[in-house]
């Protein structure tokens, strides 16, 4: 009887080692802090003076904002002018690589199918497999110097780190938090903390490598939600320079080509819509309140969703330097889609529409004045003068 | 798919081939059983692939990329973006017949052909009769599981590469064959492109281990074959609903269906191997799990058929 027993011992033992494996896996892998302790100074000074340049590596992003997920397969898959809301609302792994401010090449891996955005000197191509489009465009001499890696619709850490850092001021608690391990780096763990309590933002974790001041990882968190309600972090890194023949892009054969004529004032790629909301003068939003508890306010007629992009409210240009909008599915769609897709995401309030995440509230008044912040919904109805 | 033949004439009973190794009387009782062994893998895999099920299945599966090839041609272009994946691309380049044909067959018509070999194994020979004999031989039962695991194994080695070969074959005789151009954008000449082919056929064998190890647990908890054929096969279409749930997010990388349609990493520049390496590790779980679930109910087996 007993040996019968001892026959079904691997059908247990087998499962119970997996099961071990995979708790011991999922264990924080820190052990104390393996780096030199460092103030929150010494780490945001790490990565002013980073200087890698060229590097490969994956991204993993993810998001968790309250928006129901867009189908992505079958017919009623995402239009490909939704292409951008999209990104936030679902998991995406990109591929990065960067050699030199000059070089780049940005993947984004779908399933079935990749978005590719490849810079070579001036010359930058964007494909889509899914449609098989290219589009090209000719980057005036000069531009550019400064939006190096993100030419694609997943922000670089790297990107995101230099913004979020720019709207630092007195609002906001900075902390160095336990050291965290990012793509098998050991990394800082910058903390940012509004000090406001009429706000939707909990914190904003930056991970920095902890040997070139690299930013891995950006997260951030959201009042009353233990997932991140957006992170996007390093999952592999080398810091070498890439094989040259990837920025080297011919279209292929069969593709249909577009040529997008060179941007006049960079980033106004997103093309023809003359409702634009970047379309200057009278349409520039306005703040209302400081640091985090800024609100925005779009006058009627701009709602085509300008800003949405990280939530971050107190930015002069919205869409400047987020070629996120070059998206190369962009070109030639209006906006339609992606706005029919959040009226469907608004409920109905006192005085007009409001379209509800977790990070960042939009209220849409009745007379078609719009109003966004990360802040409570009331705090949007006082700056709109409802309450 | 040649590989079959040479098993042919050791389909014999098995109990007559400890008999033949002769010539090497100094290897004891060791080398005679792993001849034994041996023999005995050779003709599981003579009576597998001489039944005339497994050749309709095959044949079915060889049909698929015949079908669409042949439905491209003789149908106007596919506006690009429309049905499944690649299927804009075959009039450009005959070798994405069989990318298509793998896509279209990885939901159902693989898991139901390998689910039909992996749940025969042990069932059939208990429905047959010929369980009992084959366990009078001094082999262990645990040989005999090993042997028709591996069996199953081959097929689901088999199977994906004949859709795969096939399609190539009946692209390149009715589309042009030229560079084929990656998700990535890039073009590779035909040569490397082939081997991505083999690439994904290997992905998919490699998907498919996990199910047949279900499947040969299955097939030991039952006589009737049918029985445990039709459960491995609801096994795979239920995990792959249960992928398909968002509220089971949690669940989903622990599904041995999740990663079946990731084979397309293998066809970005340069290639994404994580999903390879990642589903892999997922199968081997698998396999280790009910494998040892399968050896448990069959060495405690009462064996009277």
């Amino acid at each position: 009887m007993t040996r019968k027993w001892l026959r079904w011992v691997p059908a247990v033992a087998v499962p119970a080692m997996i099961a071990a494996g995979v708790l011991v896996g999922s264990l924080p892998a820190s052990a104390g802090d393996p780096l030199p302790a460092k103030t929150p100074q010494q780490v945001l000074l790490m990565i002013a003076q980073h200087n890698e340049k060229s590097l490969s590596g994956t991204l993993e992003q993810t998001s968790d904002i309250g928006l129901p997920q867009l189908p992505k397969t079958g017919p009623g898959g995402v239009s490909s002018d939704a292409a951008w809301l999209e990104l936030l609302t679902g998991p995406h792994t990109a591929r990065v690589y960067l050699d030199g401010p000059d070089n780049a090449r940005v993947q984004v891996l779908d399933k079935m199918a990749e978005r590719n955005a490849v810079r070579r000197g001036n010359e930058l191509w964007f494909y889509n497999s899914k449609d098989n489009t290219a589009a090209h465009t000719q980057l005036p001499a000069g531009a550019g110097d400064h939006h190096k890696a993100a030419a694609g619709p997943v922000p670089t850490p790297e990107d995101l780190a230099a913004r979020l850092l720019a709207t630092l001021d007195a609002t906001t608690d900075v902390s160095v938090g336990t050291d965290v391990q990012v793509a098998g780096r050991a990394a800082y763990n910058l903390v940012l903390t509004p000090k406001s309590a009429v706000t939707l933002v909990d914190s904003i974790a930056i991970s920095v490598d902890g040997t070139s001041g690299l930013p891995l990882g950006v997260e951030l968190n959201a009042r009353g939600q233990a997932e991140p309600a957006f992170k996007v972090a390093f999952t592999s890194l080398t810091l070498q320079a890439p094989d040259a023949a990837m920025f080297a892009f011919t279209p292929p054969a069969g593709a249909t080509v577009t040529e997008i004529p060179a941007p006049e004032r960079k980033a106004n790629a997103t093309p023809p819509s003359g409702t634009a909301p970047e379309a200057k003068g009278a349409k520039r939003p306005t703040v209302t309140g400081t640091g985090w508890e800024s609100v925005l306010e779009f006058p009627a007629g701009a709602a085509a969703m300008p800003g949405t992009a990280a939530g971050q409210a107190p930015m002069p240009d919205p869409a400047a330097g987020n070629p996120a909008q070059a998206d190369p599915a962009l070109p030639g769609g209006p906006m339609t889609g992606a706005a029919s897709l959040l009226e469907q995401a608004a409920v109905a309030v006192p005085g007009g529409r409001l379209i509800s995440t977790s990070l960042v509230n939009v209220l849409i008044l009745d007379d078609g004045r719009m109003f966004a912040g990360a802040v409570p919904l009331a705090r949007l109805q006082a700056a709109a003068g409802l309450g | 798919m040649s590989s079959e033949t040479p098993g042919a004439s050791a389909a014999a009973p098995a109990a007559d081939a400890p008999a033949t190794p002769p010539g090497k009387p100094s290897g004891g009782p060791r080398a005679v059983r792993r001849t034994w062994g041996g023999g005995l893998f050779a003709s599981e895999l003579g009576v597998l692939f001489r039944r005339r099920r497994t050749w309709a299945m095959l044949g079915t599966l060889a049909a698929i990329p015949i079908l669409i090839a042949v439905a491209v041609r003789v149908s106007s272009a596919v506006p690009a973006g429309r049905g499944p994946a690649f299927l804009d691309r075959i009039t450009q380049n005959g070798l994405f017949v069989g990318v298509t044909a793998m896509l279209v067959s990885v939901p159902l018509f693989l898991p139901l052909t390998v689910g039909v070999v992996a749940g025969d194994t042990v069932a059939g020979e208990a429905g047959l009769g010929t369980l009992r004999y084959l366990l009078v031989a001094p082999a262990g039962r645990v040989r005999l599981l090993l042997v028709k695991y591996g069996g199953a194994a081959v097929f689901a080695v088999v199977a994906p590469l004949v859709v795969a070969l096939v399609g190539a074959g009946i692209g390149a005789s009715l589309f042009p064959v030229g560079p084929v151009t990656l998700l990535s954008g890039d073009a590779i000449g035909a040569g490397e492109a082939l081997l991505r082919l083999l690439l994904i056929a290997a992905y998919l064998a490699v998907s498919l281990l996990g199910l047949s190890a279900i499947g040969l647990f299955m097939s030991t908890l039952t006589d009737v074959p049918v029985g445990a054929m039709a459960s491995t096969v609801v096994l795979s279409v239920v995990s792959q609903v249960l992928d398909a749930l968002p509220q089971l997010e949690w669940l989903h990388p622990w599904l041995f269906s999740h990663y079946w349609l990731d084979f397309a990493d293998l066809l970005r520049q340069p290639v994404a191997w994580d999903s390879f390496a990642t589903n892999a590790v997922l199968q081997a779980g698998y396999v280790a799990v009910f494998g040892a679930l399968a050896y448990g109910r069959f060495v405690t087996k009462d064996v009277l058929s």
